[in-house]
């Protein structure tokens, strides 16, 4: 059997090899973080909320979550400027793997999200076990 | 304390009166009993010692006696998952339709009027989050409104005693709710923000306008209160409210057709509604 840490090293993504795994959703919808939350809380993983670029770059600095799960559109700070300004953080917490979701399925769409940082983009609406799927391959099973 | 005096025929004639121009309820002698107990619980509040000098307090609005008056009045008892066959129609028909017409860019609004403490907003946010497979990719918007200010505070509060819970599995508590002191349950923070309350009375034009338009409203046996004229007024106002092609939910034991031919009829497979024609314009 695979260990968690090989399946990272497949996709290329480094996480540290801890008992759990911690997800923070940047997202302004309440309702959408709840959605995603209860997914990934069902699936064993940890969860962290921010509502938008800014106070998920506070949170990260203070711990930095194994994935983020970034929205497109948000007041104050949208997901493609808070990916390019973690990018440009000082240590590890500039390398965290990020997957955007979008309502937007359009090719310019993608290339925004990888030139600003994306590890990956998914496009809303996402069935709940889809999500599931690909955090697992993105910071590995949640324990 | 010094029992009040009970309330004549002429006064209470008088005060129903009155009660129905400032809010378009309606209350026959046969509620006199029920009345008779707000007026004096009013009156003790207030310290009146006579129906004329609390009637005089009420018409002059001293103190925002008028809120307080129809707060002491307004019926308020419901639970979660309350017609439930509704909230799998929005699910299942409703919505499908609104978002087959709806440009990606706006919101899909759903207006829970009168919202009473919360339970049916809530309701639908659970639902939708619980069955609605497109719940991520549009913004949505849920407003809970109602003319009484003092439910309003308890449904922005979120807190629920286990009767409102009494439809929901315990998986959908453990889920949404977390446990309150008193044997309650609160509803959690991102549920309570997802849903915006605010203060509106159906018989005011102005009011219903303020809050925009609906792809679907909920209005549940609130226009059972009211007399012919009063629902009249109230269809319009909500028939104003709604988007073209938007949808009104009423009771299971209401219906539109009696009361305005404004909207038309909808079967759908779990609820008969009435929508707004798409082509929008009043006949």
């Amino acid at each position: 059997m695979r260990t968690p840490s090989s399946i990272n090293g497949l996709w290329g993504v480094r996480v540290a090899d801890t008992a759990s795994r911690r997800i923070l959703v940047v997202d302004d919808a309440s309702l959408v973080r709840m959605y995603y939350r209860n997914a990934l809380e069902r699936a064993g993983y940890e969860v962290d909320e921010a509502l938008n670029g800014l106070e998920a770059l506070e949170k990260l600095l203070v711990r930095a979550p194994d994935l983020l799960i970034v929205d497109v559109n948000m007041p104050k700070m949208d997901g493609f400027t808070f990916l390019r300004a973690l990018r440009r953080q000082e240590g590890d917490v500039a390398a965290t793997p990020a997957m955007i979701t979008s309502t937007e399925a359009k090719t310019e769409d993608f290339e925004a999200a990888q030139s600003a940082g994306a590890n990956f983009y998914l496009v809303k609406p996402i069935p709940q076990e889809t999500l599931i799927d690909y955090v697992a391959m993105l910071c590995g099973p949640a324990r | 304390m010094a029992e009040l005096p009970p309330v004549t025929e002429e006064e209470f004639g008088r005060l129903c009166e009155f009660l129905y121009r400032r809010t378009g309820m309606i209350f026959t002698e046969a509620k006199r009993y029920y009345v008779e107990r707000r007026v004096h619980d009013r009156m003790e509040a207030t310290r009146a010692t006579s129906f004329a000098s609390y009637f005089a307090r009420l018409r002059s609005d001293l103190d925002g006696e008028i809120e307080q008056f129809v707060n002491a009045f307004t019926v308020n008892e419901t639970y979660f998952f309350r017609e439930d066959h509704q909230l799998r129609c929005l699910t299942t028909d409703l919505l499908k339709r609104r978002i087959a017409v709806k440009p990606r860019n706006e919101a899909v609004r759903i207006w829970s009027m009168p919202c009473s403490t919360g339970e049916e907003p809530y309701s639908i946010a659970v639902w939708m989050l619980e069955n609605w497979a497109e719940v991520d990719a549009w913004d949505i918007e849920i407003i809970g409104s109602d003319i009484d200010t003092r439910v309003l505070e308890a449904a922005r509060e979120g807190l629920y005693g286990q009767r409102a819970l009494m439809r929901l599995t315990p998986d959908l508590i453990e889920k949404y709710f977390e446990p309150a002191p008193g044997d309650r349950w609160r509803i959690l923070q991102d549920l309570r923000d997802s849903v915006r309350f605010t203060t509106a009375n159906v018989m005011e034009a102005a009011e219903t306008a303020a809050h925009g338009r609906f792809d679907v409203i909920f209005c549940r046996n609130m226009l059972i209160y009211f007399d012919d004229t009063s629902r009249r007024v109230a269809a319009e106002n909500l028939f104003e409210s709604l988007l073209p092609g938007g949808y009104i939910c009423l009771g299971h034991t209401e219906s539109m057709s009696r009361i305005s031919p404004l909207f038309e009829v909808c079967r759908y497979a779990d609820a008969i509604v009435y929508q707004r024609p798409l082509g929008g314009a009043r006949g």
